[in-house]
């Protein structure tokens, strides 16, 4: 076995780790882990009219979005 | 009767007293109206997949109000609590109340998520907190609390950059910490198996170079980024000349990983990347568990700034106008009606009435006040409309001082810092200068730098993780095993160590040595007594002194029959007074039977009620609040082990002193405002005593939060508890006493640990001393050391209770 072998693997699976290292990282900071209970409580009552709730919600954004836009006038 | 529960809030009661509806071939039981209310409006939404959701869970029942609806859109509310998005939004944090289980947080979700101008929700489900974003222009913020409030929640708003977004904050950088250290850590673990397994095997220079070039990749970022607290905790250790834990967790790192370097370099002598990691991350992740249960201080701190009212009525030249609080000045005349809180400190000028000042004196007992008598700003105007002047502004009164020094005391905790760990403290320093000294020894003795300052780490080294990670660790580990068994809930392990140094312990009265509550002492029936009458009459108050005879009644009688009585009053501070079947009752103290006629024998040490049926004298009961179970035997325990123990009250003196004498107590301050509390428990800490503090109330927390140790009882105020180290849930005295007994031979099992870890060390060292450390000699030392630690520790369970 020579030396080359050993570091590749040893910095392949170092490098593989650390991707999930950043994930993680990434996921607290934004906010993915600050409710705790949500883990178990919230994914009991995950279904389709929940996704369809989602996808309300986003309407109403971008509704108001396009509300504002229209109702924006550029200052003269 | 068979019970049969509430189709929405599934409590059970008895079926002849429900609302009771058909809907198709189904039976529908409702115990109030409100209940009936929120179920329809489900119904009608098409949101009944709640009751699949909610199962066997119980609610409260809905109650419907909505007279104060108003307020949320004043202006001064709108200031405090809203804030405005980038995009022209509207955002306020709100605690909502009422929520019982998961299906209580998708409901108010789901709700929201279906009204108009509701831009964004979301709830958390552990402290039931939620942000909700929306368009002003379409829904006020009343608007959105009516909803809330309509499916038999409550809500309002609270100001998270008070707390809760540095405590948010603080979680999330522990967890990244954390997650950096873990890794680092498991990563290590199997390159050190190769690197052992190559170290007893043989293994090529070459590859050795490569696993230590590896280790040390994954080492750094531990030790920097994770590892960072501790190099901060070890400068202001520094700065103040203390030798803390962090000092040591971070020399000690620090050494190795300087060693290892070098050993990496010169390819000499073994590398130690693996317990420089192994240090940072067991500490690290024991650190963060003591942060975790400082957080929900800040919930409950909330919950006490959401429910203060923000605007006033004030009367000026006769008219009437709502203003904020904070553009009260002195002098300016205001309106109090029944029910609500103070937030301003005044003096009454018109009106008299009973008020609530549990929350500042801890009495449960109303207190009457009438003209040219001062009104504190916490406690809350029971049955009567009252003008005041105001004397104070609102950022000078009371209840906004007491707040703000909670805030103060939540988010640093001086005392504790400095006294715990001594003990590692001086080991560590005598650790330091044997190092200093060996390196002196070698440099002047054989003239080498190189080699001086290898042996030198090495002592540093072999001494430090074994002794320390687990010496005092283990043996709190299992004090508070053992403490939690008996209902004594320690909140950080250091708090053992610190218990069992303190030599004075401040205890407050009511609630914590006595029940809080009055109960019946004495009884005198003459004839025409009916306990039923005297049930139906105290059932209307909410009086402590009618509370207790509620109690008595219903534990000496078994036959009470329900009785419907007429122009039920209330007089004042005085008693009660009903008519039924032309029947004249009345039932207060002395005063109220003297003014109408009756001659009674008032004289008592204690609280007296009397009942009179037209106008003659048909029973009178005394009451007396009742000491706790044990609470002299308890006292009588402490004081045997040498503490001085102290009564602070906010009771007048007399009822002080014979609660006192009668528990065994000499030294007693009374009639005390929550912060003469704390003043009395900073005096005592500039005379040098380390201070435990008993207490229950909110008017205890200041000083809760001063004292070196604080004990709160398990039923007492939730501010108490948050800001307490220990917590008694039996919330009997005898545990105060079990928690010094345990805190001190918990104390005796860390220091018998050190001392068993140094004279390990008496041999590792010497021999490190000497230039003759290889890994063998350190593992041996070090699986040694803790072997013994962990069997010593466990010897804690052995302890013995008194009774």
């Amino acid at each position: 076995m020579s030396e080359s072998v050993i570091i590749l693997m040893i910095g392949v699976s170092t490098f593989l780790g650390a991707l999930g290292l950043i994930g993680l990282l990434w996921a607290v900071k934004s906010g993915q882990f600050d409710d705790e209970s949500k883990f178990i409580d919230a994914t009991r009552y995950d279904n389709e009219e929940d996704l369809r709730d989602a996808v309300m919600m986003d309407e109403k954004k971008r509704a108001r979005k396009e509300k504002k836009e229209r109702e924006y006038s550029p200052p003269d | 009767m068979n019970q049969v529960p509430c189709t929405h809030c599934n409590l059970e009661f008895p079926k002849n007293v429900m609302i009771i509806e058909q809907d198709n071939d189904k039976e529908l039981f409702f115990c109030c109206k409100g209940c009936e209310g929120v179920y329809h409006l489900l119904n009608d939404q098409g949101l009944n997949s709640f009751y699949d959701k909610l199962g066997e869970n119980k609610l409260q029942p809905a109650s419907i109000n909505s007279d104060d609806l108003e307020k949320f859109d004043l202006e001064g509310f709108e200031k405090k609590y809203i804030t405005t998005t980038d995009d022209g939004l509207s955002q306020v944090n709100l605690i909502i109340e009422g929520i019982h289980c998961s299906a209580c947080v998708w409901l108010n979700e789901k709700v929201l998520h279906q009204t108009d101008g509701v831009i964004e929700t979301s709830i958390n489900y552990t402290n039931n907190k939620a942000k909700v974003i929306w368009d002003k222009d379409e829904i006020k913020l009343s608007g959105i609390i009516e909803i809330i409030r309509s499916i038999g929640y409550n809500a309002y708003p609270y100001d998270p950059r008070l707390q809760e977004d540095r405590a948010i904050k603080t979680r999330k950088n522990y967890y990244s910490r954390i997650l950096v250290a873990v890794f680092g850590a498991m990563n290590i673990m199997w390159l050190a198996v190769a690197h052992y397994a190559g170290y007893f095997g043989g293994m090529e220079q070459s590859f050795k170079n490569i696993i230590s070039v590896a280790q040390f990749v994954l080492a750094t970022p531990v030790l920097f980024y994770s590892g960072w607290i501790f190099f901060r905790g070890a400068y202001y250790g520094y700065k103040n000349n203390i030798v803390n834990m962090d000092t040591l967790v971070a020399s000690g790192a620090m050494s190795a990983y300087i060693y290892s370097i070098y050993a990496m370099i010169t390819q000499r002598g073994e590398v130690y990347f693996d317990s420089v990691v192994m240090i940072i991350t067991f500490v690290l992740v024991g650190k963060y568990l003591e942060v975790l249960s400082k957080k929900s201080a800040v919930d409950t701190l909330d919950t006490l700034m959401g429910s203060t009212p923000t605007e006033v009525t004030i009367v000026k030249d006769g008219i009437k106008s709502i203003v904020s609080t904070e553009n009260i000045i002195i002098d300016d005349i205001i309106e109090l009606k029944s029910g609500e809180k103070v937030v301003i400190d005044g003096e009454v000028i018109w009106g008299e009435g009973s008020f609530d000042e549990s929350s500042l004196s801890g009495e449960s007992e109303p207190i009457y006040k009438k003209s040219s008598d001062t009104i504190l700003s916490g406690s809350i105007c029971l049955d009567s409309i009252i003008h005041y002047k105001a004397t104070k502004d609102a950022s000078n009164s009371m209840l906004n001082s007491i707040v703000n020094l909670l805030e103060e005391s939540i988010t640093k905790k001086p005392k504790i810092e400095q006294l715990a760990n001594s003990i590692s403290g001086y080991f560590s320093t005598t650790i330091l200068v044997i190092a200093i000294l060996t390196f002196a020894g070698w440099y002047f003795g054989f003239g080498s730098f190189e080699e001086a300052l290898i042996v030198a780490i090495s002592v540093i080294v072999i001494a430090c993780p074994c002794a320390l990670g687990l010496a005092t660790p283990m043996a709190t580990l299992v004090g508070i095993g053992i403490s939690a068994k008996r209902g004594i809930l320690f909140k950080e392990a250091s708090f053992l160590e610190t218990m069992a140094k303190s030599d004075i312990l401040a205890i407050d009265k009511t609630g914590t040595l006595t029940e809080g509550k009055p109960s019946v002492v004495g009884v005198e029936i003459f004839e025409g007594f009916d306990h039923s009458l005297l049930y139906a009459l105290v059932d209307t108050s909410n009086h402590p002194i009618s509370k207790g005879i509620k109690e008595y009644i219903i534990s000496n009688y078994d036959d009470i029959s329900t009785m419907e009585l007429e122009n039920i009053k209330s007089i004042e501070a005085k008693g009660l007074s009903a008519s039924y079947q032309d029947k004249n009752i009345l039932a207060g103290n002395a005063q109220l039977l003297q003014s109408s006629g009756i001659e009674v024998d008032s004289n008592s040490d204690n609280s007296l009620l009397f009942l009179a049926i037209d106008n003659k004298l048909v029973a009178s009961f005394e009451l007396k609040d009742t000491l706790r179970d044990g609470a002299k035997e308890a006292i009588r325990d402490i004081k045997a082990l040498g503490i001085r123990v102290v009564m602070l009250t906010g009771d007048h003196k007399q009822s002080a002193d014979s609660i006192a004498k009668e528990v065994g107590i000499d030294e007693v301050y009374s009639k005390m405002l929550p912060q003469d509390k704390s003043n009395k428990i900073d005096q005592f800490h500039t005379e040098g005593h380390i201070v435990v503090m008993a207490g229950d109330g909110i008017n205890d927390a200041i000083a809760l939060s001063r004292a070196d140790i604080a004990i709160a009882m398990g039923g007492g105020a939730d501010i108490a508890i948050e800001v307490s180290d220990i917590v008694l849930l039996d919330e009997k005295p005898k545990s105060i006493y079990e928690s010094y007994i345990l805190s001190r031979r918990t104390y005796q099992a860390v220091k018998e640990n050190l001392a068993f870890s140094l004279l390990y060390n008496m041999v590792a060292v010497p021999l490190a001393v000497m230039g003759f450390v290889n890994p063998l000699i350190a593992a041996l030392s070090m699986s040694l050391s803790s072997l013994v630690v962990v069997g010593n520790s466990i010897r804690i369970k052995q302890i013995k209770f008194k009774g």
